[in-house]
């Protein structure tokens, strides 16, 4: 028995085909991502589920910035963190108002462990983002490829932090983005997304950064003479600054 | 001396249980005696031929003749005691044990008013009773009455089961024991003999006569409330009855376990793969049967040449079912090569808990999530787990120390998180990322270096602590490097160096 042509709306409303420019009637289904920069460049007006999110960045450049935002609107299912690259540190998770309970560090330094665990919390209903690094031998094609198809599977935020240099090799990842530090900014480069033609060639966004991680005031503002006489104790870390 | 309750306990007193746990191979016409605190508690048969007796001194019993004397080992005789309840456990539930400080005589304490029906009758079970400890080579003395220590005593006469045993007649039975019985309380029965009563009627008469208010007052509050125990006497509120405790209820510890023996050695996961599933299965409707759960069970492999291999499977969270069992011993023997060619596997369950099912909200719509770990993210993580072991998994919480590195905890998946910071922490600057230990950072011409030039942006912010032991004082910095990476560093101030901790991410 054979089962029914597929009409031409059912193929319209799935999500993996391609629509060319006319992405307007496909479902928002993207968490937002707290940015409204950014929600304006994503196809689903934020962060979209159940496909592979590809950073490439220099080590601690603006991860936590750009997703937590997000899993703070969010605020139910676990946060599964595979191979992050030091520790989450929890005083700060704490003020950012992140439930600890919900931090759930994963370390799978070996490649295969790497791809077990990231299906397998891919696989869980209860996942709500997985925010992981790639292994230190790093993720070939057919690797990042089984990392989409069990992104896939669920309906979570999954995003894969690679390296800088990553940008130049290829990837089945949906959205790519680089992100790295430019003073007082987060600037955030999306050179692919799949579902939309680009007609020109994509700007870099510039995201800022929390106002207290910000410098003080510039060095060349600051009295010398007050600094000399007030601060006693840190008299040695301001005759290094004044060495710069 | 009254009372509305009908109980009926039997007494069992395993009278050679110090020697009987010691399970040597000496022949019973050897003289042996058992000594504690260098004093002989125990003696066999042969031994008293040979004039020995309790109380005697180790080297007197045994220049007595050529007498082997043996430590007395109480956990051993515990543990006896324990197994005999387990066992007898098929005829009542209501057991007890008895033992004495004072002399080496232990036992049991059946209430065995419930089953007579079951039995036909206390001759018939006191008679199953009996012959069941024969057969396991128990010497044991018994004895009937309507309370627990009556029947005790009365194990120290003899009396055959009628069946028609009413209370007047065990009070007459107790009445007619020599003072002596009372050997728990060695003080009060001296101070009886010597005010002359030589039989437990004399004390009844006395208590019938003046109350039990005399004994308390002379011989102690302790040794009156033995006493009304014993006959069952009713005092300080009109109907004690009422107040009394109820008989406790031994519940036995049931361990599980099954085996399978193969015809053909096998050497492959797979070849075992039908046999664990069998086993589980096995184990599943016992602990279903029984309303409990586990976390922990063993698989032991062995062969013909009496090699074993014993492997642990344990999960987080207690297991009723056998299918996660069944994937966790999957994942666990990926693993691990089987040693040798298994002959026959074993499952062991020593671990069982209650089943609680706990209340949750009704959520016909499955629109609410419930609060905790779901049972499906527990099962992933608990693979996981065995994968790649305990420590690869974690959560993080707050730990009071005012040190960054001491306030941060790597804690278990089934550990509470702490949340709550202290005010000085709510609004101060603290990074994303920490190191597992501060980095030291380089110091060239009044620069500073760490995987590339820093410049300080922010701080300092000043933490002192530990001056109770070695005083730690740091200034606490937000610097940036050439490459814009923002860190956060230290200096210490009793050495003047500055170290890298974290990072803002």
């Amino acid at each position: 028995m054979s089962s029914p042509p597929p009409t031409l709306d059912g193929i319209l409303h799935r999500q993996d085909v391609w629509r060319g420019r006319r992405h307007q009637g496909m479902p928002h289904t993207g968490v937002d991502s707290g940015y409204a920069l950014l929600n304006a460049e994503l196809l689903h007006g934020g962060w979209p589920r159940g496909t592979l999110i590809e950073i490439c960045q220099k080590p601690f450049q603006g991860d936590w910035q750009l997703f937590l935002p997000a899993l703070r609107v969010h605020n139910q299912g676990v946060i599964a963190l595979l191979n992050p690259p030091a520790q989450p540190f929890s005083q700060a998770f704490i003020q950012a108002n992140i439930d600890l309970e919900r931090l759930l560090v994963i370390n799978a330094p070996d490649n295969a462990d790497f791809l077990h665990c990231f299906s397998e919390m891919a696989r869980s209903d209860d996942c709500a983002a997985m925010l992981a690094w790639q292994p230190r031998k790093g993720l070939s094609y057919s690797n990042l490829r089984k990392c989409l198809l069990a992104a896939t599977l669920s309906n979570a935020i999954h995003a894969l932090f690679r390296p800088w240099a990553a940008q130049r090799e290829s990837s089945p990842a949906a959205l790519r983005i680089s992100t790295k530090y430019i003073d007082n900014e987060l600037e955030f480069f999306i050179f692919k997304q799949k579902g939309i033609l680009r007609s020109r060639q994509p700007q870099p966004v510039r995201l800022p950064l929390p106002e207290c991680w910000q410098a003080a005031q510039p060095y060349c503002a600051l009295d010398h003479s007050d600094i000399a006489r007030n601060q006693s104790a840190g008299a040695s870390a301001l005759n290094l600054k004044a060495g710069t | 001396m009254s009372s509305a309750r009908n109980h009926l306990w039997l007494a069992l007193r395993l009278r050679e249980l110090p020697l009987h746990v010691l399970k040597t191979d000496i022949p019973p016409e050897r003289p042996v005696a058992v000594t504690e605190r260098r004093v002989v508690i125990f003696c066999n048969a042969a031994a008293r031929a040979l004039g020995v007796t309790r109380g005697m001194d180790p080297t007197t019993a045994r220049f007595a003749g050529d007498c082997l004397l043996v430590p007395r080992k109480r956990n051993l005789e515990s543990a006896a005691l324990y197994q005999l309840r387990d066992q007898l456990y098929r005829f009542t539930p209501h057991i007890a044990l008895h033992e004495s400080k004072e002399a080496p005589q232990s036992g049991l304490l059946l209430e065995i008013s419930t089953c007579l029906r079951l039995f036909s009758g206390v001759r018939n079970l006191c008679d199953a009773i009996l012959k069941y400890l024969a057969d396991a080579g128990h010497d044991v003395r018994w004895g009937l009455a309507h309370t627990a220590p009556g029947a005790w005593l009365l194990s120290f006469a003899h009396h055959a089961p009628s069946g028609d045993e009413t209370r007047q007649m065990f009070i007459d039975r107790l009445n007619a024991l020599p003072v002596q019985v009372l050997y728990d309380h060695p003080g009060a029965v001296d101070t009886l003999v010597k005010m002359g009563f030589t039989t437990l009627g004399d004390v009844a008469r006395q208590i019938t006569s003046s109350g039990l208010t005399s004994f308390a007052r002379r011989l102690g509050p302790q040794f009156a409330n033995a006493l009304a125990e014993i006959y069952a006497i009713e005092r300080d509120f009109s109907q004690r009855s009422l107040f009394s405790a109820p008989v406790s209820t031994h519940v036995p510890v049931i361990h599980f376990e099954d085996s399978l023996s193969f015809d053909t050695p096998l050497a492959l996961i797979e070849h075992l793969q039908p046999a664990f599933e069998h086993l589980l299965q096995n184990l599943g409707a016992f602990l279903d049967k029984r309303q409990l759960t586990c976390q922990h069970i063993q698989w032991q492999l062995s062969d013909i040449y009496q090699h074993k291999e014993i492997v642990d499977i344990r999960s987080d969270i207690p297991q009723s079912g056998w299918q996660l069992l069944y994937d966790l011993t999957l994942i666990t023997f990926a693993n691990r090569p089987i040693p040798f060619e298994v002959d026959a596997l074993t499952l062991l369950c020593h671990d069982r808990q209650p089943r609680q099912d706990s209340s949750a909200t009704l959520d016909l719509n499955g629109e609410h999530r419930q609060p905790g770990v779901s049972r499906e993210l527990a099962a992933t993580l608990m693979k996981l787990k065995t994968r790649l072991g305990d420590a690869a998994l974690h959560k993080i919480s707050y730990r009071d120390s005012l040190l960054p590195e001491l306030s941060h905890a790597m804690i278990g998946m089934g550990e509470k998180c702490i949340q709550q910071l202290p005010r000085p922490h709510h609004k101060a600057l603290r990074p994303t990322w920490l190191l597992p230990e501060p980095e030291e950072i380089a110091e060239r011409n009044g620069r500073l270096y760490w995987q590339g030039r820093l410049t300080l942006a922010a701080g300092p912010e000043r933490l002192t602590s530990h001056w109770w032991e070695t005083s730690v004082a740091r200034d606490y910095y937000l610097a940036r490097r050439q490459d814009k990476q923002i860190l956060w560093i230290f200096q210490d101030l009793h050495d003047e160096r500055w170290y890298v901790q974290g990072f803002f991410g």
